[in-house]
C-alpha cells in the first residue's frame, strides 16, 4: 500500500542521523562484502589460471643446471649441459603425467632487440608442450609449422609479420599473453627442426656449438605429475632411473604462495561472514529500538484497522528501504575502492607471479546485486522480528506504550 | 447495538494482579449518546478500549451488532474495527510525517472501500465539514491541538462507523474548544445517527446523554 510505504520513507527521513548511520554501517558491510568477494574470485580465477596454464609440477634438467624456480613457472637457465631427449619416455615412470621437453639455448647478435640483447631461443616439441601454447593470447589460424616462431607478451612485433634470427626468415604464428614469468615475456618459441635449422647460421665461438641444438637433446623437462601421485615419488622414481638428472620441485614455494592466498582468501571470506553477521546483528537491535520508540505509532495504525501483515510491512519496507540503499552505495563504494587500488594490486600480484586477471563484467554485476540482495533481506530479516512480536500485542497496549 | 456480558480485564504488574474492570454488563441501543464518568483510575478507558476491540478482555464478551468481537480472527477483528469503529482518543493521535487529508483517508485506504481518489475525496468532504477544507495538505503540528482532535474525528468517521468512541477526546483542551469539539460529536450522533460513547469528566455535558454509566474501581454504581 502506497500510504504504508510513504510512511516508511518518511519515517526513515524523521530519524535523518540514525538513517544515515544505518545506511552507511550497511554500505561499509556490503561494499567490504562485495569487494571481498570480488577480489577472491578474481584472484581465484587468476591462480587457476597462472598455476594450471603454466602448470609444471617439476622440472628434470642435468645435474649442476641452474634452475630459476619463479613463483607461477620453473624456469631452466639456459646450459651447456643436456639430457636426452627420450630419457624420462624410456624410463616410463608411472607417478609423471605429461612431460614436456625444452631446449633452450641464450643467443646475442641475432637480429631480435638491441644489439647486444641476449635473446632465449627455446624449442618445444608442440605436441607434448603444455606450459607455453596454452598461453597463446593470439595465433594464425593453422597449425604451426617449421619457420614459425611463437613470441612472448613482451616483444612487440606483430602477428604473421617476418622476423629475422641470424639473418633467417621466420614467421610470428602466435604471442604470449602475459605471464608475469620473465623467460615467457621476453622468450623466442619455435619446434625443435626450427630451432635446430638456426644451427648453420649462429655464429660461431671457435668449434663450440650449443650442446642443446643437438637432435635428440633437451634442456630439460617439464613434467607434470600423474593423478594421485606424489613429488616425492616422482622424485625418487626419477632420479634412480635417470643418471645426472636432478629434479626441481616447485613445491616449497608453490604451495608457500598458494597456501599464502588462500589464507588471504579465506580471512577476507571470515570477514565476509562476519561482517554479514554483525550487520543482521546491528540491524535487528536497532529495529527493536525503532519498533519500540514507534510502537504509538504501530497501536494507532493498529486501532485504525491496519492488519498485523501490514503493520510488519511497513517496518520492513523501512528497513529493506534503509539496508538497500546501502546495499548500492556499498556496492559502488568497492567499485571506486577496486578502481583506486588496481593499478597496485594487480603489480603486487603480478610480481609474485601472479597474472591478475579481473572477474568479467556478467558476473562481478551478479555479484553486485547479490550483495544488495543480502544486504536488503538483512534489513527485512533484522525487522521482521520485533515488528512481529509488536504486532502481537494489544493495540491498546502499544497505544498506551507500556510494556 | 452493543452489549457487554460479564466483561474484565486484570493485568499482571509487579505488584501483582491489578483488576482494571470486575465484571460489567453493559447495554447501549443503536443511535444513542451514552456518557461513561467515573474517577480517575477507575477503569473507563480499559473498558473503552475492549468495547473498540483495542484491548483483548480477561473475561466476559463484548458483541456489536451481534457480532462477538472477541472470538474473531486477527485480521476480522483489523477489519471490523476498521468500518465499524470510529476511535477518537485521549491525546493527539495524528501520524506526524502524513499531511491532515492522508491522514483522515488511511482508515478508508487501510480498509480498500472506496478506492484511492474516492477516499481522498471523502477525507476532503470531511474536513471540510470539520472547518478545515484550507488545510488539506498541512501537517498536524501546523494546526492547533483543537483543530487536531477535529482532525481525528474526521478520520474516525472516514469508513461511516456503526460506533464512535471517545475517551476524554476534550480533557487537554481549553473550555471554549471543549465545547466545540462536543458539538462535533453530538451533531454526528444527532444527524448520521451513530451511536457514541464518550467518557467524560464533564458532568454538564454527561446530562446530555440518553444513558449515563457511572464506573467505580471496575464495577458499575448503579
Ligand atoms: N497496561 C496496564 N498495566 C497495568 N495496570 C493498568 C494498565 N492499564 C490500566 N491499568 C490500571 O487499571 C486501572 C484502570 O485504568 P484506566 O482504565 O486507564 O482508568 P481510567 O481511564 O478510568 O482513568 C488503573 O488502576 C490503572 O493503573
Ligand atoms: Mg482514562
Amino acid at each position: 500500500m502506497r500510504l504504508l510505504a510513504n510512511l516508511a520513507l518518511q519515517n526513515l527521513g524523521r530519524r535523518k542521523a540514525r538513517s544515515f548511520l544505518l545506511i552507511a554501517a550497511v554500505a561499509i558491510g556490503s561494499g567490504v562484502v562485495f569487494t571481498g568477494a570480488t577480489l577472491m574470485r578474481s584472484i581465484d580465477d587468476s591462480m587457476a589460471v597462472g598455476f594450471t596454464r603454466l602448470g609444471a609440477d617439476m622440472m628434470v634438467v642435468p645435474e649442476g643446471a641452474l634452475t630459476n624456480i619463479t613463483a607461477a613457472l620453473l624456469t631452466v637457465e639456459p646450459t651447456d649441459l643436456v639430457l636426452d631427449a627420450d630419457v624420462l619416455a624410456r624410463a616410463s615412470i608411472a607417478s609423471l603425467g605429461r612431460i614436456a621437453p625444452q631446449k633452450i639455448v641464450r643467443v646475442g647478435h641475432s637480429g631480435i632487440g638491441g644489439h647486444h640483447d641476449l635473446v632465449d631461443l627455446i624449442g618445444i616439441d608442440p605436441a607434448r608442450d603444455f606450459t607455453i601454447q596454452p598461453w597463446l593470447k593470439e595465433k594464425l589460424n593453422r597449425e604451426l609449422r617449421a619457420g614459425d616462431v611463437i613470441l612472448g607478451a613482451g616483444r612487440d612485433v606483430p602477428l604473421g609479420s617476418q622476423l629475422l634470427i641470424f639473418g633467417k626468415p621466420h614467421l610470428v604464428y602466435g604471442k604470449l599473453g602475459r605471464t608475469g614469468v620473465g623467460t615467457h615475456e621476453r622468450g623466442v618459441f619455435m619446434s625443435f627442426a626450427t630451432l635446430e635449422a638456426l644451427t648453420g647460421s649462429m655464429p660461431q665461438h671457435g668449434d663450440v656449438r650449443p650442446a642443446a641444438l643437438s637432435p635428440g637433446k633437451v634442456t630439460g623437462f617439464l613434467v607434470e605429475l600423474a593423478p594421485g601421485a606424489t613429488a616425492l615419488q616422482a622424485r625418487f622414481a626419477i632420479l634412480s632411473a635417470v643418471k645426472g638428472a636432478k629434479v626441481v620441485t616447485g613445491d616449497s614455494s608453490l604451495s608457500g604462495i598458494r597456501q599464502g592466498l588462500a589464507a588471504l582468501l579465506q580471512g577476507i571470506l571470515a570477514l565476509m561472514i562476519l561482517m554479514f553477521a554483525s550487520m543482521a546483528v546491528m540491524v535487528s537491535v536497532l529495529f527493536s529500538a525503532i519498533v519500540t520508540e514507534r510502537r504509538g505509532e504501530l497501536g494507532l495504525l493498529k486501532a485504525i484497522g491496519a492488519r498485523r501483515a501490514q503493520l510488519v510491512g511497513m517496518m520492513v519496507i523501512e528497513a529493506v528501504i534503509a539496508t538497500g540503499v546501502g546495499g548500492v552505495l556499498g556496492v559502488a563504494l568497492g567499485v571506486l575502492v577496486m578502481r583506486l587500488y588496481e593499478r597496485s594490486l594487480v603489480y603486487y600480484l603480478d610480481n609474485i607471479g601472479v597474472p591478475f586477471i579481473w572477474l568479467d563484467l556478467p558476473q562481478t554485476v551478479a555479484y553486485a546485486a547479490a550483495a544488495i540482495v543480502l544486504a536488503s533481506a538483512i534489513g527485512a530479516l533484522g525487522a521482521l522480528y520485533p515488528a512481529w512480536r509488536a504486532s502481537r500485542r494489544d493495540a491498546y497496549e502499544l497505544v498506551r506504550g507500556e510494556s | 447495538m452493543l452489549a457487554c456480558r460479564q466483561v474484565s480485564k486484570s493485568y499482571r504488574t509487579e505488584r501483582g494482579i491489578v483488576t482494571a474492570v470486575a465484571g460489567i454488563d453493559l447495554d447501549v441501543a443503536a443511535g444513542r449518546f451514552a456518557a461513561i464518568i467515573g474517577r480517575s483510575g477507575s477503569g473507563k478507558s480499559t473498558l473503552m478500549a475492549m468495547i473498540g476491540g483495542l484491548s483483548r478482555p480477561s473475561g466476559g464478551t463484548v458483541t456489536i451488532d451481534g457480532t462477538d468481537l472477541w472470538r474473531l480472527s486477527d485480521n476480522a477483528l483489523s477489519e471490523f474495527r476498521n468500518g465499524k469503529i470510529g476511535y477518537v482518543f485521549q491525546f493527539a493521535s495524528l501520524l506526524p510525517t502524513l499531511r491532515l487529508i492522508d491522514n483522515v483517508a488511511l482508515p478508508a485506504m487501510l480498509g480498500r472501500r472506496h478506492g484511492a481518489s474516492g477516499s481522498y475525496a471523502r477525507a476532503a468532504g470531511l474536513l471540510e465539514r470539520m472547518g478545515l477544507g484550507g488545510y488539506l495538505d498541512a501537517y498536524p503540528s501546523e494546526i492547533s491541538a483543537g483543530e487536531q482532535r477535529r482532525v481525528a474525528i474526521a478520520r474516525a468517521l472516514i469508513n461511516d462507523p456503526a460506533l464512535l468512541l471517545a475517551d476524554e477526546p476534550t480533557s487537554d483542551l481549553d473550555e471554549q474548544t471543549e465545547s466545540e469539539i462536543m458539538d462535533v460529536l453530538l451533531t454526528i450522533n444527532r444527524e448520521v445517527g451513530t451511536t457514541l460513547i464518550l467518557v467524560t469528566h464533564n458532568l454538564a455535558l454527561a446530562e446530555k446523554a440518553q444513558q449515563v454509566v457511572h464506573i467505580a474501581n471496575g464495577a458499575l454504581v448503579a
